[in-house]
C-alpha cells in the first residue's frame, strides 16, 4: 500500500463515519487540506478514488465460540416461531433500522452499523472436533468425531497457519497466535511447525496472568542473560544445526530470543499495561481479556489471533447459561473490541470474525437445551474492508436452513483470505505428494465487500 | 496381444537383425502387434532404446509414427494407436535411422460390444475427477449430484446418473443433450469447469453408452483384477522422461491397454512429475519417485530413480546384510555415505535410542577410554539388558495401545503398563506378544493386555487398530468407501472387524472391566446390507469350527508363516525408531503404493524377524551393529539433502519424556512429578493425564490414537522459550544440589569442571576451541565459579547438540 492509499483508507475512525473515498477526496480538495493540489493531481486522485482498491485487512481476530453458539438466540431470532423454537428471548432494535438481535446483546445492538451479520452460513459436519477442523482448515476432518488431540488437523493447515505462511511476520511478535490455549483445529498441518501458532497457554483474565517464559528469570540479570546468549551462540557456531528439525529449532531459538529481548513484543503481551477502565470495558472474562489481548497483539504486528472460547455446547438448560454468562460476556467483549479498534484507527485494517463450529437446533430439547445444528449458523464480520451495517442471507421460519444460497466454509475462508491479500490460487503439496489448495472451492461472499 | 518386443529392422542393412548402438544395444517397440476391439480402444506403443551403457532410454515421443492405412488405425505423436475402421494395417515407427513396423488389427467397430457402466463408464468419471473427494464424490455430493468416491459403488452411481434429476443427466433420445455431457464438456456452466474434451475417446464412449440406452450393462463382466505397469522400474537421467503403459488384466485373463484412461500421481513431484497420459518428466533433483497408477479400484506403481550423475565413492565395509542393502541403494543413487560416527557420537546415540537415557559421566569415560575393539558390540548387548530398555519400550507401546487412564481406569493403566514392561524385559517373542494382545481376556486390573478391549470398544475399531498396529495397514478409510490407494474395500473392513464381534465386556464391582468372548457373528457391510464372512486381510473366509473365540483364528493368521504384513510392519517400526525414519513412512502405512525407500532391505529385515523367531532384541542388535546405524551425522559433499536413504545419521528429536529425563540427569536435579513419589523417571510415568506443561509443549501424546504420528516431534517457539527462559529449567541449572553447584564448589580446576560438564551433557570432551571459550568465561567470572559453571551448563542444555539425538 502506498502512503497515500494508507492515508485514504486508514483515516476513517468509524465505519459509519467513513465517507465513500470519492466524496471524501473531493471534500478534502475543496477545503484545501492538501496543499498545492493541481488539476492533474486531483484527476489522479479522483481516478484512484473512483476505482477503490479494497481496504484490505492486515490482521484478523478470529473469535471462536467453541461448542456451537445458538444463532436463534443471538443473531437470527425468530419471534414469530412457536415458543419451543423461538425460546424465551426477545429481539431488540439495533443502530441499523430493520436489523434486530437478542435482547441480551444490547451493546452489540448499538454497533450494528459497524458489522455485518451473515445468517446463511451452513455446512453439514455436526461434530465438535470435526466441525472445528472443517471451519479452521476448510477441509473435512480425516478422523471421526470424538475427543482428539489438539491440534487435530495433522494434515490440513489452519487458516492462521496459512496466513502466517503467506503474509509472514511483521515484527518480532509471531504472525499467528492462539489464546488462551491451542485451538483444536489451529495447528499447521503439513506446513510444519514453522507455521504453528504461538500459544499463550494462559488465561489473561486471571490476576496472575503472564505469558509463560517470556520475562527474565528472577536472579538472572540482563548482563548474565547476555553472557549466556553469547556463550550459546559461540557454542553453536562451531557446529551448525543439522537440516530439518534442528535447523527449525535454531530458527525458533532466534525467534524466541527476539520475543524475550524486544520491548515492543513484550509490551504487546503485557495486558497489565491497559488502564483498568479498558479492561473493565472488555469485561473481566476469559473472552473479554482474550479479545483485549488480541487487540494488543494486532497492534504489535500479529497477523492472525485465534481466540478460543469454550462453553457453548448447551445440550442442557441453555437459557440460564446464555443470559447469565455467555451472552453478556460476548456482548461486552465483542462490542468493546470493535469500539476500541475503531477508536485506534485499526478497524479498517483488522478483520474481526465471530463464529463457532456450528449453530444449534431450532427446537428446544427435552432437557431445555439445544443440540448440534451445522445447517445454519450466524457469522459476524467487522472491519478489514468488509461492508458494515447489513444482514446477508436468511434462514427459514425456524432458523433451520438457509433460504438464500448457503454460504459454506470454503466461501468464508476464501473471503477472509481474499481480504487479507492471500493468494488463494496457490497449491502446496503434502510430503506424500497430495495437492492441497489454500482453499478448496468456495467463492467470495460478494455482498460482504 | 503379445508383449514380446519386435526386433529391430534396419532397412539400410537389408532386414538383418541390427543394432542401433555400438555395443549390442538396440531399439524395440512394444507391443509387437496391436489389436483394437472397440471404437474407443486405444493402445500405447512404447519405443525403447538400449544405450551403450545398458540403460534403457524412452524414445516414445521422439519417434515418428505413420499409418500404412489411416482409414483403419492411426497413431498420434505420443504413440497412442486409435482405431478408425475395421481391417488390418501397420504403424511405421521411425526413430533415428531405425524403422520398425507394428501390425494392427481393428475389429468390433461395426457392431461394437455394448458399453458396460462398471468397467467402461466409471473409469471416465474417475479420470475426469467427477467422483473425487472434493467434488461429487464427497459425502453430500455437489449441487445435488452425488457419486461414490472414486467410483467404488457403481450401482449407486448408475442410479444417480440415470434415475435422478428426472432423467436430465442421461438422455438417450438425444445423447449429446444429456446434462452429463453438457456439463462435462463445459457447454453449460459447470462449477467444476470443463472436464471432457468434446470428440475425445472418452466423450465418444459416453455418447455411445447413452445412445445404447444408458444401461448398466452386463453385471458379470469379468472384473479387473490386476494392473500391469511398464516399466515398473526405470533409472532416468535428470531432465529425462518416460512414457508409462498400463494394461488392465481381468479375471478371465483378458488384457486391455488403459494407459489413456488410468490416473497417475507422483509421490515426489519435485523429483518426477506425471501427467494424465502417464508421461513422466524428471527435474533437476536426484532421488526417487513412485508413480501411483489407479484404475477401477486397482493400484500399481512405477518407480523412477534419478542417480546423481558421475558420483563414485569407495564402498564402505559391510557389518551385516543391512549395510549391503544400504550401500547398494546409495551406489545406485550416487549418494556417498558419511564417514563412521566417532565413539562419542555413537555412545550418546545408542544410549538415547536403546534406553531413552543419557550415559553418565563414568559410563562415558569408561567407553571413550576403552581400547577393546569389540566395545561397541559389547555396549549394545549391555544396553539391551538394562531395565530402562523395558521402560522405554513399554512407554512406546503404551502410547500405541492407548493406555489412557481416563478410558480404562488408573488401575488398569498400571496393570497393562506392568505387563508391557515385563514383555520387553523378558524379550517376549513379538508373535507371542501380538497373540496375547489379539486374544486378551480377563480383568483389566490384572497384569495383562485386556484393557486394550476397553479403550477399543467396537469390532470396527479393533479391526482397524489391529491392522494398523500389527500389519501396517491403514484401513480406516474403507469403513465408508474403497481405500483410494490400496486394494482394501468396505467388505475387507467389515470382514476384519468380524473377528471381534464376540468380545464381551463386563464392569467389575470395584472398578475395572472383565473381557471375555462369546461365539460372535459376521458383520454386515452397511452399504450393501450383505453379511460379510469374517476374514483377515487378503485371506480366505475364516473357519471357526474349532474355536469358540474367533480371535484365535486371527491370531493364527497374524503370526503365521505366510502373513505378508506382520514381519515387515514390526521390522519397519524398529528401523524407524533407531534410524529416525521408517523405510516406509508413515511407519504404519505399508502398501504397494507407498513403497519403502529400500524394498530389499525391508524384505530382508522382515525375513530376519521371522528367522530369529520374532526376537526383537536380536533384530535390534543386527540394526545397531550395522555400519549404517553407526554412520556419522555430519553430512559430506553430496549427501546433505538425502533424508531417506540413510547416507548419514538423522538428527532425531528427543521424545518429551526422554528430554525431561536428560535435563534432570544433566542438571543433577530429579523432576518432581505431580502426585508421584520421588525416584520416578519420566519414561516410567504411566499416567498419560498427569498435568505437565513440559510434556504438553514437547508433544507427549494423549494416547488418543494407535498411530505413532500422535507423538509430535515438531519444534516450536514455545519449546525454545521454555528451555531458554523458564524458571523451571533455571532452577535446575542453579539448584544447590545440582551439577553446576557441585562442580563449582568442588575445587577442581576450571578445565576439569568444563570437561565434566561436557561429558555430562554431551557425552564427549570439549574441543580445544570450546575449552578456550569456556575457560575465558571462568576467568572473567573470577571468584564467582558458580555463575560460570551455571552459564556453561545453561549453554550446553540449550545447544542443538543436546536437544537432538544425532
Amino acid at each position: 500500500m502506498s502512503p497515500q492509499q494508507s492515508f485514504e483508507f486508514r483515516a476513517p475512525r468509524s465505519a459509519h463515519r467513513a465517507l465513500p473515498p470519492r466524496r471524501r477526496m473531493l471534500q478534502i480538495g475543496a477545503t484545501g487540506l492538501i496543499g498545492g493540489l493541481t488539476l492533474p493531481r486531483l484527476l489522479q486522485l479522483q481516478a484512484r478514488a473512483a476505482t477503490p482498491k479494497p481496504a484490505g485487512a492486515e490482521a484478523c481476530i478470529f473469535l471462536f465460540l467453541e461448542g456451537g453458539p445458538s444463532h436463534i438466540d443471538m443473531f437470527d431470532m425468530k419471534p414469530d416461531a412457536p415458543a419451543e423454537i423461538r425460546g424465551p428471548y426477545k429481539p431488540i432494535a439495533t443502530s441499523v433500522p430493520g436489523i434486530q438481535v437478542c435482547e441480551h446483546l444490547p451493546r452489540i445492538a448499538k454497533l450494528a452499523h459497524t458489522y455485518t451479520i451473515l445468517r446463511s452460513h451452513s455446512h453439514n459436519d455436526n461434530g465438535h472436533n470435526t466441525g472445528y477442523h472443517y471451519v479452521m482448515t476448510g477441509y473435512r476432518a480425516d478422523f471421526p468425531d470424538g475427543n482428539s488431540k489438539a491440534p487435530n488437523n495433522h494434515l490440513f493447515p489452519s487458516a492462521g497457519s496459512i496466513v502466517a505462511r503467506e503474509l509472514g511476520p511483521k515484527s518480532p511478535v509471531p504472525p499467528y497466535i492462539n489464546v488462551p490455549h491451542l485451538m483444536a483445529g489451529g495447528g499447521p498441518g503439513f506446513y510444519g511447525s514453522e507455521y504453528a501458532p504461538f500459544v499463550i497457554e494462559a488465561d489473561p483474565s486471571q490476576s496472575d496472568f503472564e505469558v509463560r517464559d517470556l520475562k527474565p528469570v528472577d536472579g538472572i540479570d540482563a548482563k548474565r542473560q547476555d553472557r549466556r546468549r553469547r556463550l550459546l551462540a559461540e557454542t553453536e557456531s562451531q557446529a551448525p544445526a543439522a537440516k530439518g528439525r534442528p535447523e527449525s529449532m535454531a530458527t525458533y531459538y532466534r525467534k524466541a530470543q527476539d520475543l524475550v529481548t524486544s520491548p515492543a513484543a513484550r509490551k504487546a503481551f503485557d495486558i497489565g499495561a491497559e488502564p483498568a477502565s479498558v479492561r473493565e470495558r472488555y469485561g473481566y472474562t476469559a473472552l473479554g481479556q482474550c479479545a483485549l489481548l488480541a487487540r494488543r497483539l494486532v497492534e504489535g504486528g500479529c497477523r492472525f489471533v485465534g481466540v478460543d472460547h469454550s462453553g457453548w455446547d448447551h445440550h442442557f438448560t441453555i437459557f440460564p447459561s446464555l443470559e447469565k454468562d455467555m451472552l453478556p460476556h460476548v456482548d461486552r467483549a465483542f462490542s468493546a473490541l470493535i469500539e476500541d479498534l475503531d477508536h485506534r484507527g485499526l478497524l479498517a485494517t483488522t478483520l474481526v470474525v465471530l463464529m463457532g463450529e456450528m449453530g444449534r437446533t431450532p427446537r428446544v430439547n427435552k432437557d431445555a437445551g439445544r443440540d448440534h445444528w451445522s445447517m445454519a449458523q450466524s457469522v459476524v464480520f467487522a472491519g478489514g474492508g468488509t461492508k458494515p451495517g447489513q444482514v446477508i442471507g436468511a434462514t427459514d421460519k425456524q432458523a433451520g436452513y438457509p433460504t438464500t444460497e448457503p454460504v459454506g466454509v470454503p466461501d468464508l475462508l476464501r473471503t477472509v483470505f481474499g481480504q487479507m491479500g492471500v493468494d488463494t490460487s496457490k497449491v502446496y503439496y503434502t510430503p506424500q505428494g497430495r495437492p492441497v489448495p489454500i482453499v478448496d472451492g468456495g467463492k467470495v461472499i460478494k455482498d460482504l465487500l | 496381444m503379445s508383449r514380446d518386443p519386435i526386433l529391430v529392422l534396419v532397412l539400410a542393412i537389408g532386414g538383418l537383425l541390427a543394432t542401433a548402438g555400438p555395443s549390442g544395444a538396440g531399439t524395440v517397440v512394444t507391443p509387437a502387434t496391436v489389436r483394437l476391439n472397440s471404437p474407443e480402444d486405444t493402445q500405447q506403443l512404447l519405443v525403447t532404446e538400449t544405450g551403450p551403457n545398458g540403460l534403457a532410454v524412452d524414445r516414445t515421443r521422439a519417434a515418428a509414427y505413420e499409418s500404412a492405412n489411416p482409414a483403419v488405425a492411426v497413431a498420434d505423436p505420443t504413440g497412442l494407436v486409435t482405431p478408425k475402421g475395421e481391417g488390418r494395417t501397420e504403424i511405421v515407427v521411425r526413430t533415428g535411422a531405425v524403422v520398425l513396423r507394428v501390425p494392427v488389427e481393428v475389429t468390433g467397430l461395426v457392431s461394437p460390444r455394448p458399453i458396460s457402466f462398471e468397467t467402461d463408464v466409471i473409469p471416465i468419471l474417475t479420470k475426469a475427477t467427477c467422483n473425487a473427494g472434493g467434488c461429487h464424490g464427497k459425502a453430500e455430493g455437489q449441487n445435488g449430484f452425488k457419486l461414490s468416491v472414486f467410483g467404488f459403488d457403481p450401482p449407486s452411481d448408475h442410479q444417480s446418473l440415470v434415475m435422478e434429476a428426472r432423467g436430465r443427466r442421461v438422455f438417450p433420445a438425444s445423447p449429446e443433450a444429456s446434462l452429463l455431457l453438457q456439463k462435462g464438456a463445459g457447454r453449460v456452466p459447470h462449477g467444476g469447469g470443463k472436464k471432457l474434451d468434446e470428440g475425445s475417446l472418452r466423450y465418444r464412449r459416453l455418447v455411445r453408452w447413452i445412445a445404447e440406452g444408458g444401461g448398466y450393462g452386463r453385471k458379470d463382466t469379468p472384473p479387473v483384477v490386476a494392473l500391469e505397469v511398464e516399466p515398473d522400474q526405470r533409472t532416468l537421467a535428470l531432465r529425462g522422461n518416460q512414457q508409462i503403459r498400463v494394461t488392465a488384466v481381468d479375471a478371465a485373463g483378458g488384457r486391455r491397454c488403459v494407459t489413456a484412461e488410468a490416473e497417475y500421481e507422483s509421490n515426489a513431484p519435485t523429483i518426477a512429475t506425471v501427467d494424465r497420459r502417464g508421461w513422466v518428466e524428471t527435474g533437476d533433483h536426484p532421488g526417487e519417485a513412485a508413480v501411483l497408477v489407479r484404475y477401477l479400484g486397482q493400484v500399481a506403481v512405477s518407480r523412477v530413480t534419478l542417480p546423481r550423475p558421475g558420483v563414485t565413492f569407495p564402498r564402505p565395509p559391510e557389518a551385516n546384510f543391512v549395510d549391503r542393502h544400504v550401500w547398494d541403494k546409495l551406489a545406485r543413487l550416487g549418494i556417498p555415505p558419511s564417514g563412521p560416527a566417532d565413539d562419542a557420537e555413537f555412545l550418546r546415540r545408542v544410549y538415547l535410542d536403546t534406553i531413552g537415557t543419557l550415559p553418565t559421566v563414568a559410563e562415558a569415560r569408561a567407553f571413550l577410554t576403552s581400547t577393546d575393539p569389540q566395545k561397541r558390540a559389547k555396549l549394545i548387548d549391555q544396553l539391551l539388558d538394562r531395565p530402562e530398555y523395558a521402560d522405554y519400550w513399554a512407554m512406546k507401546w503404551a502410547d500405541l495401545l492407548r493406555v489412557d487412564r481416563d478410558a480404562i481406569t488408573p488401575k488398569a493403566a498400571v496393570a497393562i503398563t506392568r505387563w508391557l514392561r515385563r514383555q520387553f524385559a523378558e524379550n517376549r517373542p513379538f508373535d507371542q506378544f501380538a497373540r496375547d494382545i489379539i486374544t486378551a481376556r480377563g480383568g483389566t486390573a490384572r497384569e495383562g493386555p485386556a484393557a486394550v478391549y476397553v479403550v477399543l470398544a467396537t469390532p470396527e475399531e479393533l479391526g482397524r487398530s489391529v491392522a494398523q498396529l500389527f500389519c501396517g495397514v491403514r484401513i480406516a478409510c474403507a469403513q465408508c468407501h474403497h481405500h483410494p490407494s490400496a486394494r482394501w474395500g468396505q467388505d475387507d473392513y467389515f470382514a476384519l472387524a468380524g473377528f471381534f464381534s464376540g468380545v464381551t465386556r463386563k464392569s467389575l464391582p470395584g472398578g475395572g472391566t472383565a473381557v471375555t468372548y462369546a461365539p460372535g457373528t459376521d458383520l454386515k457391510n452397511p452399504r450393501t446390507g450383505l453379511v460379510v464372512p469374517a476374514r483377515a486381510l487378503g485371506a480366505a473366509p475364516a473357519d471357526f469350527a474349532t474355536t469358540p473365540d474367533r480371535r484365535t483364528v486371527l491370531a493364527d493368521w497374524m503370526t503365521g508363516p505366510d502373513n505378508p504384513y506382520f514381519a515387515p510392519a514390526i521390522a519397519n517400526r524398529l528401523w524407524a525408531h533407531y534410524l529416525g525414519r521408517g523405510l516406509a513412512e508413515p511407519v504404519d502405512d505399508l502398501r504397494p503404493t507407498n513403497p519403502a525407500t529400500n524394498e530389499p532391505l525391508l524384505a530382508d529385515l522382515a525375513k530376519h524377524v521371522r528367522d530369529t523367531k520374532y526376537d526383537l532384541k536380536a533384530v535390534t542388535r543386527t540394526i545397531l551393529n550395522s555400519r549404517a546405524y553407526q554412520l556419522g551425522s555430519r553430512a559430506v559433499e553430496g549427501n546433505a539433502d538425502d533424508a531417506q536413504n540413510f547416507s548419514h545419521a538423522a538428527a532425531k528429536a528427543l521424545p518429551a519424556e526422554v528430554l525431561l529425563d536428560a535435563i534432570s540427569q544433566v542438571t543433577g536435579v530429579p523432576e518432581k512429578f505431580n502426585g508421584w513419589p520421588d525416584g520416578y523417571r519420566a519414561i516410567q510415568i504411566w499416567d498419560n493425564r498427569m498435568p505437565s506443561y513440559f510434556f504438553r509443549i514437547f508433544g507427549r501424546p494423549l494416547r488418543a490414537s494407535v498411530c505413532e504420528c500422535e507423538r509430535s516431534n515438531e519444534p516450536s517457539i514455545t519449546q525454545a522459550l521454555h528451555l531458554m527462559n523458564s524458571a523451571e529449567i533455571a532452577d535446575k541449572v542453579r539448584a544447590k544440589t545440582g551439577t553446576a553447584r557441585r562442580l563449582a564448589d568442588g575445587g577442581k580446576p576450571p578445565a576439569e569442571v568444563i570437561e565434566e560438564l561436557y561429558l555430562t551433557a554431551l557425552a564427549r570432551v570439549p574441543t580445544d576451541r570450546e575449552k578456550a571459550v569456556m575457560l575465558k568465561l571462568f576467568a572473567e567470572s573470577g571468584a564467582d565459579r558458580r555463575a560460570a559453571a551455571e552459564d556453561v551448563l545453561w549453554a550446553l542444555l540449550n545447544s542443538k547438540e543436546f536437544l537432538f539425538n544425532h
